[in-house]
């Protein structure tokens, strides 16, 4: 049943417009922050300890972009789920859904597989492009390359990369929490976005100790494979028992609630 | 219309109460939203195989039945059956339910071949039935197009294509004509007999009375979600006496014949229009023979006689208009008559229970 709800929901997102937006607006972001990064650093260290291009030169160097990229990528995956959640509202269309699939948790969660796997596709995709985006500013900016395709540079390569997908998943599984209790994909993005960003900021800067308790923050720290403020097991736990809880009360109020769009 | 497409279509299976057959039948359906009772008490019975016009005004609580019907809001209160089965345990029966709830509603940038397949694959449904429905509908030509590009038919007919994936037994189709031109009415008027020909029940709410009239053989009428009529169609009309209209050739011709008329127990009334030409007579056509002999008898001069009887239109507004405000007295209840159990012969439209 599971597998149905996510066949369908794959029928939509095979479309290609959908593709370029989504693929493009994640590779985008991800290469951004890597052409940024190693354009940025600095040929001898300063006082603030800033990036610099030995350090780049070592094993670790080519994901330290891809390490930044963990906010801008968690808030194009939280828009694309709560697009995919809160449009079913909005367009009317979950009405349809519903009569041929009347168990909704099952429906929710094959939908929730089906975004998740386009994210983590996604994800993949972007850091293909963006390690290609590396190699070609260490050409420019004449770092030593040798390292990152070391044993060490891949091993650190893939934890990154498995540390971004659960960020992104993470980010996204909010973005349908929000789609479903919102029931609007326009006012989940923008109320979302308001509080995973700014507001999350404010407080972190306001209230110290705070980022250990907020998602986006523990998210962020996730994607970094653990913070200052936040280490990454705690992170991943703290995150881990606030989706939990967050999906079981989406889970709930989307199996009770009358369907009325 | 594809070999494959009229191949297809199901078996009528159905609740048998007695001698009666209902593909739906609920008792006491009621649904509140918040202070609002948007469906109160509803008592349906929709015959099997039959094509049933679902009408009421706006707001009357249609779309609120139907979506209670497909598992899509909760009553408040109340049971019911679908397909021989509970309303509560929608999934027993939506495999055998198609629906089209308020208007067609698809994804924009999806073809409508692609939009159908996001169902076929949700409800687990042979692809091949994609073209068979896209066919059917007269749309198999147009599938790849993207839905946006689409008509306001053309979404109809994919909404009504939508509701034939599962090869149901039973249509609920909500405003299926919604913004059609009369070319675009007329073909779906011909799809619905096309359906209930199959076998399958169809169960259909509309706004436009004299479609309904046209093709349904039974009514279920609704108020303010209260249940004022349901039973046949023919029923309905057959309880409001028909009129002769007769037009004389002079004003003073039509006083003597008003004059004749009243003298031999006849009800009639002067309507006023074509300068007070024109007589109402509360008689069937039966009495057309006697009244042109008398006339002539009396050397009046009929330039107009004709039978009229009154259109479905006209009874619901008078169902509507003399619907007081709800009483015990006046609340329809399984018996009175809008129960097909008991409604073989429909009392006067509106009138109060007793």
């Amino acid at each position: 049943m599971i597998w149905r709800a996510f066949a369908s929901e794959w029928v939509k997102m095979r479309r290609r417009r959908l593709w370029y937006g989504s693929y493009g607006a994640i590779a985008a972001v991800v290469v951004l922050t890597t052409i940024v990064t190693i354009a940025g650093a600095l040929h001898h260290p300063d006082s603030h300890g800033d990036l610099t291009l030995a350090q780049l030169a070592h094993a670790s160097g080519l994901s330290q972009g891809l390490t930044q990229s963990g906010v801008l990528l968690g808030a194009v995956s939280f828009s694309i789920a709560a697009f995919q959640f809160g449009g079913e509202f909005a367009h009317g269309t979950l009405r349809n859904l519903l009569v041929r699939q009347p168990r909704r948790s099952t429906l929710m969660a094959g939908k929730c597989l089906a975004v998740l796997t386009f994210l983590i596709g996604a994800v993949v995709a972007a850091t293909i492009v963006a390690i290609c985006a590396a190699f070609v500013m260490a050409h420019l900016r004449g770092i030593s390359t040798g390292a990152w395709t070391s044993g060490a540079g891949m091993a650190d390569l893939g934890t990154l990369l498995g540390d971004l997908t659960i960020s992104a998943c993470g980010f996204a599984i909010i973005g349908m929490i929000a789609g479903v209790l919102l029931r609007s994909s326009v006012i989940a993005i923008a109320a979302g976005l308001a509080v995973l960003l700014p507001l999350e900021t404010i407080l972190t800067d306001a209230i110290p100790g705070m980022a250990r308790w907020l998602p986006a923050q523990l998210l962020e720290a996730i994607a970094q494979g653990g913070s200052s403020t936040a280490h990454f097991g705690a992170a991943l736990t703290t995150v881990s028992a606030y989706l939990l809880g967050a999906v079981m009360i989406a889970v709930l109020v989307f199996v009770r609630q009358d369907v009325t769009a | 219309m594809s070999a494959a497409a009229l191949a297809t279509e199901p078996v009528v299976h159905a609740v048998e109460r007695g001698s009666e057959c209902y593909a739906v039948s609920t008792l006491g359906l009621t649904k509140r939203f918040g202070k609002r009772l948007a469906v109160d008490g509803l008592d349906l019975r929709i015959p099997a195989g039959s094509i049933t016009g679902f009408v009421g005004p706006n707001g009357a609580g249609k779309t609120t039945t139907i979506r209670m019907l497909l598992g899509l809001i909760r009553p408040s209160a109340g049971s019911g059956t679908v397909l021989g089965h509970p309303l509560g345990n929608a999934r027993a029966y939506l495999c055998r339910v198609g629906a089209l709830i308020e208007g067609p509603t698809f994804y924009p940038a999806l073809s409508g071949r692609e939009n159908l397949m996001v169902l076929v694959r949700l409800g687990g449904i042979s692809t091949k039935r994609v073209d068979v429905v896209l066919e059917r509908v007269g749309l198999g030509s147009r599938g790849l197009d993207p839905f946006r590009t689409y008509s306001l038919g053309m979404r109809q007919r994919l909404g009504i294509a939508a509701a034939l994936l599962p090869r149901p037994e039973l249509l609920v189709l909500d405003e299926p004509t919604n913004g059609l031109d009369p070319h675009g009415i007329a073909e779906i008027r011909a799809m619905l007999r096309s359906f209930a020909d199959d076998g399958m029940t169809v169960f259909v709410s509309s706004h436009l009375l004299a479609e309904i009239q046209q093709i349904c053989e039974h009514l279920v009428v609704i108020e303010a979600g209260r249940l004022i009529f349901q039973g046949g169609v023919e029923e309905l009309l057959a309880a409001r006496a028909p009129e002769l209209i007769v037009r004389t050739e002079s004003y003073e011709d039509a006083r003597r014949l008003l004059r004749l008329l009243t003298r031999i127990g006849r009800s009639a009334r002067m309507t006023g229009d074509d300068d007070a030409r024109t007589i109402e007579i509360g008689a069937d056509g039966a009495f057309a023979g006697d009244l042109n002999r008398l006339a002539m008898a009396d050397g009046i001069t009929l330039v107009h006689l004709a039978e009229r009887r009154s259109t479905l239109e006209e009874a619901f507004f008078e169902i509507t208009r003399n619907r007081g405000p709800p009483t015990p007295g006046n609340r329809c209840a399984p018996g009175a008559a809008g129960d097909p159990d008991r409604s073989s012969s429909a009392r006067p439209p509106g009138a109060a229970r007793p």
